[in-house]
């Protein structure tokens, strides 16, 4: 039962008290979204995108013009452009403050499901919008929703910056809108990309479970198109969303047998059907199982929060509820594999390792500036352990697969960055005593494990052992 | 010059007289064989790498990214002066070229593009598993993939246990503390975690000392030569090259399409160091998801384009030829009036391949790892069966 605290949440820390309803104690945190617990800057998306703005435009309509014969000025002054505009230094930030929930927060449970959205709405790695504004978007945009309806979340994920450049939806233009029509006249192509509408339907909501077609798919990309951001020759594409009439496909569209007129209303219409289709909670329940259970959920574990779900009308809080309840429930048959991200909150949490540098020491940085080394710490870690937040592969985010995690290089990386969090740890936390405390208090076997690292004699090695045990790596 | 469009497909003349004398395959059938794909992204521009000669087309829409002192291959085609490795294993007839190629993907975002060179597929990111991957399956190769970077690559995803490497910077824990944990995993019957740790354990024995290697893709590639050639090494090994997405600065053979390109040469270079006589029975591959336009752009860089070309390197291959079937660079024969055109499928190119490598009959390569989709079997004309 201990890995329960494991599991929904990274464990119990040196100062928590063992609580005395497990359950009570992690749905008393999905109720409300406190303000973050980072008491340093925080800045909003929109002033982010600014920096992206500049970055974008300065490389692309200045320095690869005034360089054109010049690689080595053209790097060098990108770089500059670099450091102009925080490109090094604000996805720093973001994990800092995405960290400091896990480690320093009243409400644990709530940053794990917060991770597990953002994974779910992922942005992936493209361009450079990890580096400027993807934090901002998981705060403002799903972290912000985790006490709405599912289908608020969905609504302002869609429709945000982030997704619709992410996604290509700037470039989906109806092949007969008026938009078409223009560029056709100038001997130019345009047409539907239909890269969010599949998007929305595969990863986002109903999943091909549902058995939507590849009309359903171009339908979808006819009803988004002209969702793309407001165009100016210094903004470029990183304008607010709005829609774009012109570019907007005419006439009613179908999807799903579901009809819809042409126009703004569309998508939004779309999206409430797609969030109350069946499959659209039980491929949520399932994928909630799979992050915080097992990989292969079975029926009876995504019953009830599909219940939940039914009976709430999609209320987040409540689903999260009845998710954590089963995770509850199943904490004793079935053990999940921690990505390396939650592995690392799990070790830092219990084990009281000194993670995140602090908010004196971020906010020293002054635009302009190479941010200092230690101010990039967390960027290089996560990088090193192979999962950086901000910058999955695909849209459909970081695999919440067991073996996809499961390659010696990166159980290498455990190992040794288990041996470097060690010499993180505040000195009184580097006693015997001290971990046996954490142990009986977050393991259900206390005495096999003390018995197993009892086996070596110095502590540092006692502490990569307890880290990389099936028992932590699994929870 | 004018190249009529069939011209190449049957391969350069010096060496065609040799053809007809195939050896029945009994004397390869229980060699080990190995096939190495380097991944080239950011769209590789294969008219800088292998550029036509004297083509009028070229020469007015690409002026200042024209190179000086190529080196010649053959009557049509020239060599980017910088791939001195690779020249070096074509005049051993240990290298090839496949030009006017690219997966069949129009589209040009290097996102959907890369995700597809890796699957195979036609529409991004709905197949989940790699072409390479499912290949080694169907070959039944569990445990034989090699990937020289941390997270294992989509290309390889389709069998399990698959090794990868990638060293840290840091030093590992010493040997007892891994052997206890591997203990520990068998004792608890985790396999996964045992073997994993089983290979681990072994590789600190080697790196005694703890000096860290470098993650520069020449030693990454050195290290996987010598893992290759080892008779119960792994049988297929991936790389990855950054860069290739040159808008600006493209240059001359100074330029930053150049430095990727000495990359990959590197990689070329220190396989055959590693594979030593073992690249006879070594098959590499480049592979990226399109090529660049014809035309500079006004940062004297190249936009993404369509069709590109395969470096072929080893002595599985046939022998030192460019193969092509080419389109031809007037308005009228570029894709969208832009972009070189691709008149081979890439995919039969890496299923020819793999046909070859694995030992496994095209057309069931053709069936379960590509859908059954129109391919060629290009086995005889490029590599030796």
């Amino acid at each position: 039962m201990k890995n329960f605290y494991r599991k929904v949440a990274f464990g119990l820390g040196p100062d928590e008290k063992v609580p005395s309803d497990p359950l009570e104690w992690a749905n008393n945190q999905l109720n409300n979204v406190p303000e973050f617990s980072w008491k340093g800057k925080i800045l909003p998306e929109k002033e982010l995108r600014g920096y992206y703005r500049e970055w974008v435009y300065g490389d692309r309509k200045v320095l690869r013009k005034k360089f054109k014969n010049d690689k080595d000025g053209y790097k060098r002054e990108k770089n500059k452009l670099r450091h102009a505009t925080g490109q090094k230094f604000w996805w720093n930030l973001e994990l800092c403050i995405r960290y400091s929930e896990a480690l320093k927060s009243q409400n644990p449970v709530l940053a794990k499901l917060w991770y597990f959205w953002g994974n779910h709405f992922a942005i992936s790695e493209k361009d450079f919008l990890a580096q400027y504004t993807t934090g901002a978007y998981q705060r403002e945009i799903i972290r912000a929703n985790m006490n709405q309806n599912f289908e608020k979340m969905a609504q302002e994920a869609t429709k945000g910056w982030s997704m619709i450049h992410h996604l290509d939806n700037e470039q989906n233009i109806g092949p007969k809108s008026q938009s078409a029509k223009w560029a056709r006249e100038k001997g130019k192509k345009r047409g539907v990309n239909e890269n969010h509408a599949r998007e929305l339907l595969e990863l986002h909501t109903v999943s091909p479970n549902c058995g939507y077609s590849q009309e359903d798919v171009i339908q979808m990309a006819y009803i988004m198109s002209g969702w793309r951001p407001e165009w100016g020759k210094k903004r470029l594409e990183t304008g607010d969303v709005h829609f774009d009439p012109n570019a907007h496909q005419p006439g009613s569209k179908i999807v799903l047998g579901k009809k819809y007129k042409s126009g703004r209303k569309g998508l939004s219409n779309a999206i409430t059907d797609l969030v109350n289709h069946p499959s659209c909670r039980e491929f949520i329940a399932m994928k909630l199982c799979r992050y915080l259970i097992t990989d292969n959920p079975t029926k009876e574990m995504m019953e009830p929060i599909i219940k939940a779900w039914e009976k709430s009308d999609g209320f987040l809080p409540e689903i999260h509820k009845a998710a954590i309840e089963v995770a509850f429930h199943y904490s004793d048959q079935y053990n999940k594999f921690q990505n390396p991200e939650n592995w690392l909150l799990q070790m830092s949490k219990m084990a009281d390792v000194d993670l995140i540098p602090s908010p004196a020491f971020m906010d020293l940085y002054k635009i302009g500036n190479k941010p200092i080394r230690d101010q990039r710490a967390l960027e290089y870690l996560m990088d090193e352990l192979g999962q950086h937040p901000y910058l999955a592969k695909q849209p459909n985010g970081w695999s919440d697969i067991s073996e996809d995690w499961m390659s010696p290089e990166l159980l290498i990386r455990r190992l040794v960055y288990a041996r470097e969090a060690y010499y993180k740890k505040s000195g009184n936390s580097q006693t015997k005593e001290f971990y046996e405390e954490m142990i009986e208090k977050n393991y259900d076997n206390p005495g096999e494990i003390l018995k197993i690292i009892g086996q070596h004699r110095e502590l540092v090695h006692k502490h990569v052992i307890l880290f990389n045990l099936p028992e932590t790596l699994r929870s | 010059m004018k190249i009529s469009r069939r011209n190449f497909l049957k391969g350069s003349a010096t060496t065609l007289f040799l053809a007809g004398f195939n050896f029945p395959v009994l004397a390869n059938a229980d060699k080990k064989k190995n096939l190495v794909i380097i991944m080239l992204r950011g769209g590789m521009d294969g008219l800088c790498a292998v550029p036509i000669i004297g083509d009028k087309n070229f020469e007015k829409r690409r002026k200042d990214l024209i190179l000086d002192k190529t080196i010649k291959l053959n009557s049509d085609f020239a060599l980017h002066p910088k791939l001195k490795n690779f020249h070096n294993l074509w005049q051993n007839n240990l290298g090839a070229i496949v030009h006017a190629t690219n997966i069949p993907y129009t589209k040009r975002s290097h996102f959907d593009g890369q995700n597809l060179m890796e699957t195979g597929g036609h529409i991004p990111y709905a197949i989940k598993t790699g072409w390479l991957g499912r290949g080694m399956k169907l070959a039944e190769l569990k445990g034989d993939g090699l990937a020289l970077a941390l997270p294992m690559p989509l290309i390889l995803r389709g069998i399990p246990s698959n090794d990868n490497f990638y060293p840290s910077k840091k030093r590992l824990p010493r040997t007892e503390l891994l052997q206890l944990l591997k203990s520990i995993y068998a004792n608890k019957s985790e396999h996964d975690l045992a073997n994993m740790m089983e290979i681990i354990a072994n590789r600190s024995m080697m790196n005694n000392g703890g000096t860290s290697m470098s993650r520069k893709n020449s030693s990454l590639a050195l290290k996987a030569g010598l893992e290759l050639k080892k008779i119960n090494g792994p049988r297929v090994a991936v790389f990855e090259v950054d860069g290739f997405d040159t808008h600006a600065a493209q240059g001359g053979v100074n330029g930053s399409h150049s430095d990727s390109l000495i990359e990959m040469d590197s990689i070329f270079k220190s396989l055959e160091k590693g594979l030593g006589s073992e690249i006879e029975n070594t098959l590499i591959l480049t592979l990226t998801e399109f090529g660049r336009t014809i035309e500079q752009n006004g940062g004297r860089g190249t936009e993404h384009g369509y069709g590109s070309a395969i470096f072929m390197a080893g002595g599985l291959l046939k022998q030192t030829q460019v193969y092509s079937d080419w389109p031809g660079l007037k308005k009228k024969e570029l894709f969208e009036g832009r972009d070189l055109n691709s008149t081979i499928d890439a995919r039969s190119v890496y299923a020819s391949a793999m046909s070859t490598v694995f030992d496994i009959d095209f057309k069931r390569i053709q069936k379960e790892v590509f859908w059954g989709d129109k391919l060629q079997n290009l086995s005889d004309k490029l590599f030796k069966t």
